[in-house]
């Protein structure tokens, strides 16, 4: 079952690799929208943490055990099923400090909804469905490990 | 001799859960509500299909023993004719079209005889892209074939007599002589005056909407309609939407179609804010639900 908000605490930890290095963190996400998603409708934004600022283009998307970045969505038929949450990588030398941390993600989608038809119709922008529901969705939550 | 009257029943859009689903409630706790309701049919969306648009069959057989245990009749079916799931430019027709059979199959397995066809729109009064008319009309022998109607939703702003709807859609059917395109009347579109608790956020100047006896035209081109609402009250009243005026309108010129009862409250935008918004959407959005049936049920009489 997922947590109410669009980041999930749950599954929010450090990464490390086969010698135990911390390689960066992860959290998972899923939006709040009322409806699944089309990889490539999909607008991913960079990542905050407690204000620095993770490029989106440096992250890894993690969707039923595969990998994919940013560019590779776009060019992938798969179906981001509603309320289905994605792991998001991101690859920061020494991870995240054990305490609270504000965590922000910008996510945007494009849909054929009531509004313009998306701007950057080449995928650089957040969609076209922000001036209805924001792009912005922030969690303060406590990291362990 | 006059036209026999209609008799719709009452449905429920499980969209209507839709900030509580996957969250605190499954597939099945929308089917026990609806049951608790008396309601007799229910809209799903594509997404509220496991593993859309490749549900297993393990999931088919799930779904229909939900149908079977909770006496509920599949209605519509929401979908979206989407044309710009690329970068760059829109879909040819030809991939629309196998876009639109993917759910048509599915609405037929899954037992909907109606779809709320999502076409691209370009603005917030829902103009049509123009060219829509082409990728529609190639789908058409399609709908035939697995006896489903696209209907394209007529969503406040909009209004029954905004251009686009006479002008494009009344004339795709009256050109083609189709019966399997029409119209989901969104009972917002009636609504005469802004509600209460949407804060910023406006949906209309409700300068221009539709009056209830616009509806007529239209009734034989649906087969359901969305009974939207924003606030049932404690005396089981919709003050913002002339219902009785409308549903007695229906019945009187003979529709015998499904209303489906489509919460829309504020408290959808602002649910995730919060530990207190969720937990109050936990608590009103049943509970407008429920006031809605028990609305429709007094008129209706049944």
């Amino acid at each position: 079952m997922l947590e109410f908000q669009s980041i999930q605490q749950r599954g929010f930890h450090n990464t490390y690799d086969e010698k135990g290095n911390i390689t960066g963190f992860e959290f998972k996400f899923t939006p709040k929208y009322y409806k699944g998603l089309w990889f490539t409708q999909c607008r991913f934004g960079n990542v905050k943490v407690d204000g620095k600022v993770y490029d989106r283009d440096s992250l890894t998307y993690v969707y039923n055990g595969l990998d994919y970045t940013r560019e590779e969505m776009f060019d992938t038929e798969k179906y981001w099923q509603f309320r289905t949450a994605i792991t998001v990588k991101v690859p920061c030398e020494g991870g995240l400090s054990v305490g609270y941390h504000d965590v922000v993600m910008d996510f945007g989608w494009v849909l054929n909804y009531n509004g313009a038809l998306e701007a950057e119709a080449d995928g650089s922008g957040m969609g076209n469905m922000a001036h209805m529901f924001g792009v912005e969705n922030k969690r303060r939550m406590l990291l362990c490990r | 001799m006059g036209i026999e009257k209609g008799r719709p029943r009452r449905g429920i859009t499980f969209y209507s859960y839709h900030n509580l689903m996957g969250r605190c409630m499954t597939l099945e706790d929308c089917f026990e509500e609806a049951y608790d309701t008396g309601a007799t049919c229910f809209e799903l969306l594509t997404s509220y299909i496991d593993n859309y648009p490749n549900p297993s069959s393990e999931w088919i057989d799930k779904y229909w023993g939900l149908c079977e245990k909770y006496n509920l009749r599949p209605s519509e079916l929401g979908h979206w004719a989407e044309n710009h799931l690329r970068r760059g430019p829109a879909m040819t027709d030809e991939e629309v079209v196998e876009e639109l059979k993917t759910d048509f199959k599915l609405a037929h397995m899954l037992g909907f005889t109606s779809l709320r066809t999502k076409i691209t729109c370009t603005n917030f009064m829902c103009d049509p892209e123009p060219g829509w008319q082409s990728y529609i009309e190639k789908a058409l022998p399609w709908a035939e074939k697995y006896d489903v109607m696209m209907q394209n939703e007529v969503h406040l702003p909009t209004t029954l007599h905004t251009p686009h709807i006479r002008d494009e859609y009344l004339d795709f059917i009256k050109r083609t002589g189709t019966s399997h395109f029409g119209f989901n009347i969104d009972f917002g579109t009636f609504q005469f005056k802004q509600p209460e608790g949407f804060g910023p956020i406006v949906m209309s100047d409700y300068k221009d909407i539709t009056k209830p006896e616009e509806i007529v035209d239209f009734l034989p081109y649906s087969r359901s309609c969305h009974t939207k609402f924003v606030n049932i009250n404690e005396n089981f009243e919709e003050e913002t939407i002339p219902y009785r005026e409308v549903i007695q309108l229906m019945i009187d010129n003979g529709w015998s179609g499904d209303l489906l009862s489509e919460y829309e409250g504020p408290i959808r935008f602002f649910a995730e804010e919060s530990f207190e918004n969720f937990g109050k959407a936990m608590e009103i959005i049943p509970d407008q639900v429920r006031r809605h049936q028990i609305m429709m049920k007094n008129i209706l009489g049944y």
